[in-house]
């Protein structure tokens, strides 16, 4: 059963470009011993973290989107616990919640459609059609802001 | 603010439901308040996603605390799928645990 995983993990900011790149070699490497497969890789490059961990202040960040089952996603975590380099990673099982997304969307533009034709309306949206103006709040009794800072407060 | 008033309900009437009719000083003032909507129904965003940094941040405050649901207005479904999604970013320090 082959299953559609995220993975992140962020690289220590000692290690260099080079290492980066041995460490993706590596999860290629139990990828392909264990039999699955990357779809994508992404450098997201170094980043500040949000909070020190040890005693670092930045990473870098590598995300890779594999295929695989549940014994690979297993090997590869017990990998980068192991590995000093890496100082946090996640690993994240994303088919069912894109499925979700898009059957969402799906009925969306379906219900849309619909809809549309009861009105009379070709089924999708025209070029420049519907655009919000500012006529949907003309009222100016200033209880539309702060929004952003909590009024409940 | 003072003696603005603002009269009519807004959509939906219910606007104004829970709010008090008076002011902490004892002073009456009606209070009105603009119903939210959760901003992911409205902008119809399906993908609360824990690298999206920019779609979360709005919802983290100062200290760091999740937003709560009664003052962002977030809905119940999106606010869990956000709470999942503010946690993960959490664990790869995209988004702080606390602030110091």
């Amino acid at each position: 059963m082959t299953r559609k995983y995220e993975l992140v993990y962020v690289v220590s900011p000692e290690a260099s470009d080079d290492q980066v790149t041995d460490l993706h070699n590596q999860v290629e490497a139990i990828v392909q011993r264990i039999g699955g497969s990357i779809e994508k890789t992404e450098n997201w490059g170094r980043r500040r973290l949000a909070y020190e961990i040890g005693r670092h202040k930045e990473g870098t960040y590598v995300l890779e989107v594999l295929h695989g089952t549940g014994e690979l996603m297993k090997e590869i975590d017990r990998r980068l616990k192991v590995t000093d380099l890496i100082i946090r990673h996640l690993v994240v099982r994303v088919d069912e919640a894109q499925a979700v997304i898009e059957r969402t969307k799906a009925r969306r533009t379906a219900t849309s459609q619909r809809r549309r034709v009861a009105r009379g309306l070709p089924a999708d949206r025209q070029p420049g059609e519907g655009q919000r103006g500012d006529a949907d709040d003309d009222r100016d009794d200033r209880f539309d802001m702060g929004n952003e800072r909590g009024m409940d407060r | 603010m003072n003696g603005r008033k603002s009269f009519g309900a807004k959509k939906g009437g219910r606007a104004g439901a829970g709010a008090g009719a008076q002011g902490k000083d004892g002073q009456r003032r009606p209070m009105f308040r603009r119903r939210k909507v959760c901003k992911f129904c409205s902008d119809k965003i399906d993908d609360i996603n824990y690298k999206d940094t920019k779609l979360l941040l709005p919802f983290v405050p100062e200290r760091a605390k999740i937003l709560p649901r009664r003052i962002s207005g977030t809905c119940a479904l999106h606010q869990r799928k956000l709470r999942v999604a503010l946690m993960r970013a959490r664990q790869l320090a995209l988004i702080p645990y606390t602030a110091e």
